[in-house]
């Protein structure tokens, strides 16, 4: 089947293949148009960016708006502080996530089931900046809720806004209770998706619940798992700027622990009102990532190449 | 292979897309900007060619200095300033837009819309909404010292405005401005601001304290020194512990250590370069470029200290960094707080006994006092002449008339009135000493106009009506005192070149904002030597020297 496969040339491809294709279409004109087409746009990350002349008529500077983010002498703590944030959220979140979509799944009562879900699913739709005000009202040393709770209780404050040690535990948690509801869906149909004949097999064998997940529903997870891991490892260099610009704010007690690139370059670049620069820190974040998927994807070759994504 | 395709094709647009990302604001702002601003100067020649001789023959007679100008087609200007649309007084400010349109249509065959651009993130949004340069704006309220109207201009953002076209479109406003105020407003020989150059205004920054209270704590002719404030601090804390001394929020440490550095020496600080200030000259030698925040180690201790005490005291809430939502300035009217820190302006305001202010209706001993940042050294600089201004957007479709209704809305006291007060009898009526009153039936909370349309660009005072219910002779008092002490902005002339010092720039406003927040609340840890000490070689660091020396040998073209 190969073999005649490969024999045939493009044009015969296409034409035996042109249903698939047509289904196609729309998603590659769609990443044709707001993903291709303002790549010119990249080179503004070069200029010096003038309304009037626009981004080809401005003048050429190289390298000049890359310069403040290498001289800050912060790039190693911001990338190592974005990426290591990332890493949490994706691994601590897709096991969560697998976890979460396999307890939906082994759920008898349809109507528990709809209602957990709902609920899990709901804080996915609160904006970052209610989250922010939210977590400030509850942590807050003078009227924070968590304060009053402890202060009747006669025990110490709570000083978290000064600390910010408790920061990354914090985060994190933040995190995984906002995005775990949604990011259980793509498993869960997954999960949905195995055969309903291998389960019943492996039941009439007396495999028991956690046999079965372990021996049937993980490992038909896992070619999705190593798909959405590549896909997160893109942006691991991206960090998440509405998160943390609305919890953490701008004190600068906490920057040690939660200034992220995004925050940074907010911070420095929101006075000096730039597209040159900001875009030349999205360039770089890019390339970051760019590196690191055809790293990961090359290792994961290696290991297991059906799982690879090119 | 199949799959392997469509996994590579996958793959390549991921990664594009995250490069996009970075990119992708930048062509939306682009289109057409070259045309458009063509086509703008075009017409700016051309228009007086086309004379509309039936209208010129109709308007000739009434005096009318637009009488050849081609007004037939209605146009709509839209000015944008910084501030909040107008909610609760939605009603009235309809009705008053309506009339002055209906004026404005009548006299030059145009009508205003106003852009308000939220005080969120207003920096952003205006400047982005300048940068679409596609129409969307005409007016263009700027400042050279809060709003980048220079790197504004630099970026091509503004209108050149000839003198030819002044005297045109703008002629009252092209009289009323002396040879020498236009000079400021020129950049490489170009005129691009029309300066609020005839309203009084202080807006040198101080804390609106409260001087009853100031005196029950000792202070017997009010607090004149930062160590005053100290004393008043306490003792508001100690005696009234149901009010936050002062209720801050994290922005203003900037304001507080820019304030301290003026009340403590000479220094007189170049507007514009960055939000701190950092560089300037002092009052004997203007023109040699210093940062007396390198140089004043000294007194940035002494400030840490002070202000680590004030923590302590509890002067603002523990978690002041992270409060967004302070809400100081109205919880100071009620008497929820006791002091306020922003500009002489504002005190005008709190110090009067207006319907809003309730402390003085409620306690017939209220009164507040203000101490200015820069008394104990007596160093005060009156406000550059740009600290408001009007531009023209060079993506606007009709520069001439947006300069017509300039003209009318700066001059005309009719629709002057109208815009800055609203309708008289609704919103303001004038009292028989030429005062500025409130109507019976007036609410404030639905009525008022005067403030809400934000216009600081061209107020004048030869129209301007005083407000009766401000304290004028407490208020005149403080005037003179400021017009005995003051000298004029030395560096109106100066626009600084930063496109070499930019990268530096940038880190060290990020540096100030990391250390001097933490210095500012005395939320730093270790001493204050040690914190200073560590800002100091931060700055330095990140180049603040290259930018003294660069700003020093701009200072030397322009002014040796």
């Amino acid at each position: 089947m190969k073999k005649r496969k490969s024999d045939l040339t493009f044009l015969e491809k296409v034409v035996r293949n042109r249903v698939l294709l047509f289904m196609c279409l729309p998603a590659v004109i769609f990443f044709f148009m707001f993903n291709y087409m303002p790549l010119p746009g990249i080179y503004v990350a070069f200029v010096k960016y003038n309304y009037r002349d626009g981004i080809f008529g401005s003048k050429f500077i190289g390298l000049d708006n890359f310069k403040f983010l290498a001289t800050s002498g912060q790039l190693w703590t911001l990338t190592k502080n974005t990426i290591l944030y990332n890493l949490a959220f994706i691994i601590l979140g897709n096991m969560l996530a697998v976890f979460v979509a396999i307890l939906l799944n082994e759920m008898q009562s349809k109507w528990f089931k709809k209602v957990s879900q709902t609920i899990l699913f709901l804080p996915y739709f609160i904006s970052q900046v209610l989250v922010g005000l939210l977590v400030f009202n509850l942590l807050n040393y003078d009227t924070g809720f968590v304060n009053g709770i402890l202060s009747s209780l006669g025990m110490e404050r709570w000083q978290p806004y000064s600390d910010p040690n408790v920061w990354p535990v914090l985060m994190v948690v933040i995190y995984l209770w906002q995005q775990t509801g949604y990011n259980s869906v793509v498993y869960f149909a997954s999960i949905m998706g195995i055969d309903g004949e291998m389960m019943e097999a492996a039941k009439v064998d007396g495999a028991n619940g956690f046999q079965r997940i372990r021996y049937i529903i993980l490992p038909s997870l896992k070619p999705t798992i190593v798909i959405l891991l590549l896909f997160a490892l893109g942006g691991i260099v991206k960090g998440n700027f509405g998160l943390f610009y609305n919890i953490v704010g701008s004190n600068p007690i906490l920057y040690p622990t939660t200034d992220i690139i995004e925050t940074f370059v907010y911070r420095s670049t929101v006075q000096s009102f730039n597209f040159s620069t900001a875009s030349a820190v999205g360039f770089y974040q890019s390339v970051v990532g760019f590196v690191i998927v055809m790293t990961v994807n090359y290792i994961v070759k290696k290991i297991e190449p059906d799982y690879s994504l090119f | 292979m199949k799959r392997k395709l469509a996994a590579v094709l996958l793959a390549t647009s991921m990664v594009a897309g995250l490069t996009a990302c970075g990119g992708s604001d930048a062509p939306a702002a682009d289109d057409g900007t070259v045309a458009d601003e063509d086509a703008a100067a075009d017409e700016g020649t051309t228009a007086d060619e086309g004379t509309a001789a039936d209208e010129g023959a109709a308007a000739a007679d009434s005096g009318d200095p637009w009488a050849d100008v081609d007004t037939s087609e209605h146009v709509v200007i839209t000015y944008m300033t910084t501030g909040d649309t107008p909610s609760g007084t939605k009603e009235k400010y309809d009705e008053m837009m309506a009339k002055l349109n209906e004026i404005l249509t009548e006299k030059v065959n145009a009508e205003l819309d106003i852009n308000f651009i939220s005080w969120t993130d207003y920096l952003s949004n205006y400047n982005l909404t300048l940068a679409r340069m596609d129409g969307t704006v005409d007016l263009v309220g700027t400042a050279s010292d809060w709003l980048d109207a220079w790197p504004n201009a630099k970026n091509g953002a503004f209108l050149e405005l000839s003198e030819d076209m002044l005297k045109k479109y703008a002629p009252k406003t092209w009289e009323s401005i002396p040879a020498e105020n236009w000079e400021l407003c020129k950049y490489n020989g170009e005129i691009y601001l029309m300066p609020e150059d005839n309203y009084a205004q202080w807006v040198n920054h101080g804390f609106t304290y409260r001087l009853d209270w100031a005196k029950e704590a000792g202070l017997e002719n009010g607090v004149h020194s930062w160590e005053d404030l100290t004393t008043y601090f306490r003792y508001v804390k100690e005696t009234y512990p149901d009010i936050i001394p002062w209720d801050s929020d994290g922005t203003q440490y900037a304001t507080m250590v820019g304030g301290w550095i003026s009340s403590h020496s000479n220094y007189v600080a170049i507007d514009g370069i960055n939000s701190g200030a950092m560089w300037g000259g002092t009052k004997d030698d203007l023109y040699t470029v210093y940062s007396p925040y390198m140089t004043d180690t000294d007194s940035l201790v002494e400030f840490a200290k002070m202000m680590k005490e004030w923590d302590e005291i509890g002067v603002w809430q523990t978690d002041v960094l992270n409060n967004t939502a302070a809400t100081n300035r109205d919880d100071y009217r009620v008497g929820k707080v006791a002091a306020e820190q922003h500009h002489t302006q504002t005190w005008t305001d709190l110090v009067s006994k207006t319907p809003a202010n309730t402390i003085y209706q409620d306690d017939a001993d209220a009164a507040s006092g203000f101490f200015w940042f820069g008394e104990e050294a007596k160093n005060l600089t009156a406000l550059s002449i740009t600290h408001g201004a009007m531009a023209i957007s060079a993506g606007s479709a009709n520069p001439e008339r947006a300069l017509m209704v300039y003209d009318l809305l700066r001059n005309d006291p009719e629709c002057y009135k109208l815009f800055c007060y609203g309708v008289e009898g609704v919103s303001y009526e004038i009292t028989d000493d030429g005062l500025r009153t409130t109507p019976e039936g007036y609410n404030q909370d639905t009525d008022n106009i005067n403030g809400t349309t934000n216009y600081w660009w061209g107020r004048n005072d030869d129209l301007e009506i005083r407000d009766a219910s401000r304290d004028w002779d407490t208020i005149d008092a403080l005037y003179a005192e400021y017009d005995g002490l003051k000298i004029e902005y030395p560096y109106g002339q100066f626009v600084a070149e930063v496109d070499a010092i930019q990268a530096q720039i940038q880190n060290i406003n990020q540096i100030h904002e990391q250390y001097m927040k933490q210095i500012a609340f005395g939320k730093y840890a270790g001493t204050a030597e040690e914190i200073v000490a560590e800002y100091q070689a931060a700055l330095e660091g990140a180049g603040i020297n290259d930018v003294t020396a660069e700003l020093q040998r701009q200072f030397d073209g322009l002014y040796k």
